[in-house]
């Protein structure tokens, strides 16, 4: 049995393309109405200034404490990496981009820290969640977007690159709560 | 079979049980810690208590008594009224996880018990979402009780489950609870470590993160883990486990319920015998021998290899000079496939059972059980299919040849092409086989790792480990126990039963279920297989 179409014949309207007059078939005073805007942008001074931003000698001002660029690794205040390899973040993540792998820790106030932990920034989608998840604040996503890399390879950033990450943005961007300690 | 009356339902339920277990069998959630099925009844939790209608000795009128009774340790009888939906034993809930939660540390982000916690759980369900609790907590020490254990002392809920399973079923007696009230904690007796063969389920029954496994700690959260049902292929007992695996890598195995067969437990040496699956030394390569030169064909090449290759051995020597050596590592379906597929040339070809590694002899639990019915054995044989391949042999009929029997024949000669499957995780070659394989002149060698059958083979087919492999295994009862694969075969090899079904040319892709029909057409056994009672799913 075949089902009956929920729609009539008669419900159909058929629309021919209209017919390009004699100027609309030559394109050009599209294009010369095109180039009018464009040239019109160029020489207003003002109107330049205020939407241009000339990057990379100018940079966009940003919302630090809220701008999801390159994550970092947060360290304690000992200089250890904050992280207790919870894989929170690895749950939360949509992209399946963070690939933690977890020890037992050499420090007595702590259970478990993160001997590897990679993240694949080209698969990233810097939604935020790992942040969100973390219930150390650990992980966290700074102002930097200057990603740049000659290979995949070298875009999959471990856990050094990433404390090097919090290193170079700690004063752009202090972390949020203190470390958390003792359970 | 005694009706109870549970919140105003009847359910009927199995004799002589508690009303804990036939509500759980009901589908019933009752919270539980103490309380396990294998195990004596204690009753310390106090989580499962119920109220219950009793007749007030004055009026003699059934009443709902004023106090709480442990519905762990309140037998079922016919037209026994209970409830767990009252204010009373609600709020008993509420203020027992309250305890449990007083000391309990709030690591569960690194907590490997975390997902499958009982303290989770019932924390969500039955407890309240703040604690009262003003004082510091107490800290108790993490202490190494044996080497496949670790106790977490401040997580333990002390439910007494592990001390029961160390006197109970393992018989060795080495945890006990030291101190009192608050201060109580488990703990070895000194210079005695947690060494029992069975260590490993004191970690399964534990409802919290308290005892862990030192193999498994800190490796993998559990939601990750997807389970297959298996069955241990370590000895021939076929206890029932779960493989638990991620990202193509088997993680730990864990015992699966099985009455009768291995109940709710399984030793250690199955469960941490696993790690061959990973071994890089693996057999990953499809591989002809021609002269001196390796040729590595493709997958979809060897039926036409092997089947070329057999018939003009049955062509030259004749179809009596053929012989299959089946493993007892084999799963029954490939077996039964591949000896169907070699009877299909060569008619007259010889069946042989391979040999079965043994080691020591069976060993019983609980240890020194007086003359008790044992409650769990771990099995000299160590192999989980020679009922199984004995089976399709005897079922097959034919020509047959004990093991010694084909290396008598080899020896003289009169073997000139053999299939050989092995499939052990150690070095099982002898050295009666090795001068033999001298005589035969094709020797097609099936197996996981390299040994002297694969040097001497013309054509080497690289084997899967149980845990990449679907079909069934017959245990040392005679049970036919079917098997799930738990992760993907690794890079280069494939499952035998794919390959062994295109060699035996069947239609469409291998399914254990589609073999098994077909093989029960032959031989009905196998049309019954014992797959054993679902779990309640609240009960653990």
């Amino acid at each position: 049995m075949t089902a009956k179409p929920d729609w009539k014949q008669t419900d159909i309207i058929h629309v021919d393309q209209p017919e390009l007059s004699m100027t609309e078939r030559m394109y050009l005073p599209q294009i010369f109405g095109g180039m009018k805007t464009t040239l019109r942008h160029m020489f207003k001074k003002k109107l330049r200034d205020e939407t241009v931003v000339q990057y990379p000698e100018q940079k966009r001002q940003l919302r630090k404490e809220i701008y999801r660029g390159v994550h970092r690794l947060n360290r304690d205040d000992q200089g250890r990496v904050a992280c207790v390899a919870c894989f929170m973040c690895e749950t939360a993540c949509p992209a399946h981009c963070i690939h933690i792998e977890g020890a037992e820790s050499p420090w007595p106030d702590r259970e478990k820290y993160p001997i590897k932990f990679d993240i694949d920034e080209l698969r990233c989608i810097y939604c935020g969640m790992c942040e969100e998840a973390c219930p150390v604040d650990a992980i966290e996503l700074t102002p930097e977007y200057h990603l740049v890399g000659g290979s995949r390879e070298e875009m999959i950033f471990d856990k050094e690159k990433l404390l090097n990450i919090f290193d170079r943005t700690k004063d752009e961007k202090p972390r949020k709560n203190p470390n958390i300690t003792g359970y | 079979m005694p009706k109870i009356i549970v919140d105003g339902k009847e359910i009927e339920c199995r004799d002589k049980i508690p009303v804990l277990q036939a509500v759980l069998e009901a589908g019933g959630d009752v919270p539980h810690y103490c309380y396990h099925p294998g195990l004596s009844i204690v009753a310390s939790c106090r989580l499962c208590l119920m109220e219950m209608k009793m007749p007030n000795p004055k009026t003699k009128a059934m009443e709902w008594t004023p106090r709480l009774f442990p519905s762990c340790q309140t037998p079922v009888k016919d037209g026994l009224e209970v409830r767990f939906e009252s204010d009373k034993v609600k709020d008993n809930q509420t203020h027992c996880m309250e305890y449990f939660l007083l000391n309990h540390p709030l690591d569960c982000p690194v907590c490997d018990q975390a997902g499958e916690c009982y303290l989770q759980d019932y924390s969500l369900k039955f407890g309240e979402s703040t604690s009262r609790m003003v004082e510091p907590k107490n800290k108790n020490p993490k202490k190494d009780i044996g080497s496949k254990t670790l106790l977490y002392a401040d997580r333990c809920v002390m439910c007494s489950r592990c001390v029961r399973f160390c006197n109970e079923v393992a018989g060795t007696g080495e945890l006990a609870i030291i101190n009192r009230g608050s201060r109580a904690e488990i703990d070895v007796f000194p210079g005695v470590p947690l060494e029992n063969k069975l260590q490993g389920n004191v970690v399964d029954i534990c409802p919290v993160g308290c005892l862990l496994d030192k193999d498994f700690l800190m490796q993998q959260r559990v939601w990750f883990l997807k389970s297959a049902d298996s069955v241990c292929a370590g000895c021939s007992a076929g206890c029932t486990i779960t493989v638990d695996a991620n990202e193509g890598k088997v993680w730990r195995l864990k015992p699966r319920y099985n009455p009768g067969v291995n109940d709710w437990w399984m030793c250690d040496e199955g469960r941490f015998g696993f790690k061959y699956v990973h071994d890089p030394r693996r057999l990953n390569r499809l591989t002809v021998r021609r002269g001196a030169e390796l040729d590595y064909p493709d997958w979809s090449a060897l039926p036409e290899i092997v089947t070329l290759r057999l018939e003009s051995v049955v062509k030259k020597d004749g179809a009596g000079s053929v012989a299959v050596v089946l493993s007892p590592f084999m799963a029954c379906e490939e077996a039964w496939m591949l000896a169907s597929m070699v009877r299909c040339i060569a008619p007259q070809a010889a069946l042989v059972c391979g040999p079965a590694p043994m080691v020591g002899e069976d060993e019983a639990f609980p240890k020194g059980g007086n003359g008790h019915p044992a409650k769990f054995m771990i099995r000299a044989e160590k192999c989980p299919n020679k009922r199984g391949i004995e089976m399709i042999i005897a079922g097959l009929g034919g020509p047959t040849l004990s093991f010694t029997d084909f290396l008598k024949q080899a020896g003289e000669k009169k073997i000139a092409a053999a299939w050989i499957v092995g499939g052990s995780p150690t070095e099982w070659v002898g050295d009666d086989l090795k001068k033999a394989l001298g005589h035969i002149a094709l020797v097609i060698a099936q197996d996981i790792f390299p040994s002297a059958v694969t040097d001497a083979a013309t054509v080497i087919v690289p084997s899967c480990s149980w845990a990449e492999r679907s079909g069934c295994f017959v245990n040392v009862d005679g049970k036919i126990q079917p098997f799930e694969a738990g992760i993907n075969p690794i890079e280069g090899c494939q499952r035998d039963g794919n390959y062994l079904y295109a060699v035996f040319g069947g239609e469409g892709l291998y399914s254990a279920e589609k073999v098994r029909a077909l093989m029960a057409k032959q031989m009905p056994a196998f049309g019954q297989l014992h797959v054993p009672p679902p779990v309640p799913e609240h009960a653990h």
